[in-house]
């Protein structure tokens, strides 16, 4: 499968700050990739690079194939592109902006109007006659949606797309996305971790400049929900889960509100071998033991060290 | 080509649709239909004023056609190009600011297409607010004073926008470069500080920009100026400044 985004190598930084530390991603074309991190990881940074809206200072990264150092008008013509906070001329309608924004891409006459009225609709706007001034930040989200799709592009690059949106139109908006799935690569940026377990089949998970994990979601949460051992006993929880965080295998021992113990492990079966042993030993009377699969939640929060979104 | 395109008509429905269509046309249209009644009550309002403070006050000649065309050009030169300076200091950072530019430039538009195509409707604006503003001038001076020859108030009006559209090319710059609109206004004042100094110098009159910081009263007042050179000196220069202007912006990150 072809790349729709290659990335390798990429630093960015702004005076001591490394907003990105030597990045690497490949995002399969027709794939909707989610982009992962906590604030000020670089995700909107990498969004700028790749949009050419700013420069890296070493690394490469190429869109659709092409090196977004050399971006003419010719590849932005491929690519749709949501900013995490749209800006448009607010003396404008919605339908003049739409117009606007289809013929910046070459596109009139009737096609652009077609095109411009399923939009409107997609976005929830038709009949809106007000000013985008006088917009809601959702009603503008919306329409940058909207405007990221007149082109149909074959790239799709949205920075944080369901942040100011309802309940209704997030799930609207993450149907939509998924809807394009294998037409139009989808790679959005996001800290909304439900929002990825719904729709995309990829995810990588940036943390400080620097992505730490890149897999198919159902692959990353078999790698790490492995890995995790779930214990809970009657009394002397404590003690045990101050002897589980000494095993050499142990990497984080959680104690979750209901008293259960939460065990990240280096390695499961010595895991599974030790505990039962563990538990005889202080002869404390074993309720439940599995090794349960971690949610992307709990290998976003593994991954990037409970630095939170 | 096409962005281009589509861009430039939407700076003109800009102009048209939001203040940029009341400021500086209402400030330069204004002085352009006061300055011939202006020009032509002076000596009853000088009289007016002098009686009530007990002093005659009489004019060795009565006003002509050249007064109200010095009205003119005097409030060209002043008020006309500081509100130029105020108003297009943040012809580009406005737009980055805000982040409207962020929208238009990751569609195929570039951002020497950007730049160029501001710059460009913004000089053909300027062009037909002084235009318009010449002609009512003229017309109102023909009415008011029975004559209006026209040669020394268009070549009053023409080489000021000559140098009008040199400063709408180092504000294009200045607003790239500078951040803040008022930073940008502050350094193109500077700038035009500096022109009139350069007025002082001869060969700097007779061939450069600085020979228009004077001129156009000059012209309107009925003397013959020499201001070709000037005058396509002014032209040649901004033409450079907004390419300058483009390729700063190239290289920009947003």
């Amino acid at each position: 499968m072809t790349a729709a985004v290659e990335i390798a190598g990429l630093t960015k930084v702004f005076g001591r700050t490394r907003a990105l530390d030597g990045l690497d991603l490949v995002v399969p074309e027709g794939s909707v990739f989610g982009f992962l991190g906590p604030n000020g990881a670089g995700k909107t940074t990498t969004l700028r690079i790749l949009t050419g809206l700013a420069r890296p200072t070493s690394g490469t990264a190429k869109v659709l194939g092409r090196d977004v150092a050399a971006a003419d008008n010719a590849l932005r013509a491929s690519i749709g592109f949501l900013p995490d906070v749209p800006a448009f001329y607010e003396w404008m309608r919605a339908e003049e902006y739409l117009t606007f924004a289809g013929g910046l891409f070459g596109l009139d006459g009737p096609p652009l109007e077609d095109r411009v009225t399923v939009l409107l609709d997609l976005a929830g706007l038709t009949g809106v006659k007000t000013r985008i001034g006088g917009y809601s930040r959702g009603m503008k989200q919306r329409l940058g949606v909207a405007q990221a799709l007149v082109n149909a592009p074959r790239l799709l690059l949205l920075d944080e797309p369901t942040s100011a949106l309802d309940p209704m139109g997030r799930k609207e908006l993450l149907e939509m996305l998924a809807s394009l799935r294998g037409r139009t690569t989808v790679f959005f940026s996001t800290h909304i971790l439900g929002d990825v377990e719904r729709v995309c089949d990829s995810v990588a998970i940036l943390d400080r400049g620097r992505v730490v994990a890149q897999a198919p979601i159902n692959e990353l949460k078999r790698r790490y929900g492995a890995s995790k051992v779930v214990v809970e006993v009657d009394d002397g929880a404590d003690e045990l889960a101050a002897e589980l965080a000494n095993a050499s295998w142990a990497r984080t021992v959680a104690r979750t509100p209901d008293g259960r113990i939460e065990v990240i492990v280096s390695d499961a079966d010595a895991a599974r071998r030790a505990i039962p042993a563990m538990v005889a030993s202080r002869h404390l009377a074993l309720r439940r033991m599995d090794a349960g699969e971690l949610d992307l939640e709990a290998v976003f929060v593994e991954l990037v060290g409970g630095s939170g979104t | 080509m096409s962005g281009f395109r589509v861009f430039a008509r939407k700076e003109l429905r800009e102009i048209v649709r939001t203040w940029r269509i009341w400021v500086l046309p209402g400030i330069l249209l204004f002085f352009a239909l006061t300055g011939p009644v202006l020009a032509r009550l002076t000596p009853q309002i000088l009289s007016a004023v002098g009686s009530r403070q007990g002093v005659v006050i009489q004019l060795t000649k009565p006003p002509t056609y050249l007064d109200a065309y010095g009205q003119w050009a005097k409030s060209l030169s002043q008020i006309g190009l500081f509100a130029l300076i105020i108003i297009y200091g943040g012809l580009v950072s406005s737009e980055r600011r805000s982040g409207t530019a962020v929208l238009v430039l990751t569609k195929p538009v570039s951002r020497r297409a950007f730049v160029v195509a501001k710059a460009l409707v913004h000089a053909l604006f300027l062009t037909a607010i002084v235009v318009l503003g010449t002609a009512l001038t003229w017309v109102e001076t023909a009415v008011l004073f029975g004559s209006a020859p026209a040669g020394a108030l268009w070549s009053a009006a023409l080489s000021w926008l000559a140098f009008a559209l040199l400063f709408l090319a180092i504000m294009t710059l200045l607003s790239v470069s500078v951040g803040s609109q008022a930073g940008a206004a502050g350094v193109g004042i500077g700038l035009y500080a500096l022109l009139a100094v350069a007025g002082i110098w001869p060969p700097l009159t007779t061939l450069s920009p600085a020979g228009l910081v004077g001129a156009p009263s000059a012209l309107a007042a009925g003397r013959n100026v020499a201001v070709l050179w000037p005058v396509l000196t002014s032209l040649a220069l901004a033409a450079l400044l907004v390419a300058t202007a483009a390729a700063v912006f190239r290289r920009q990150e947003l």
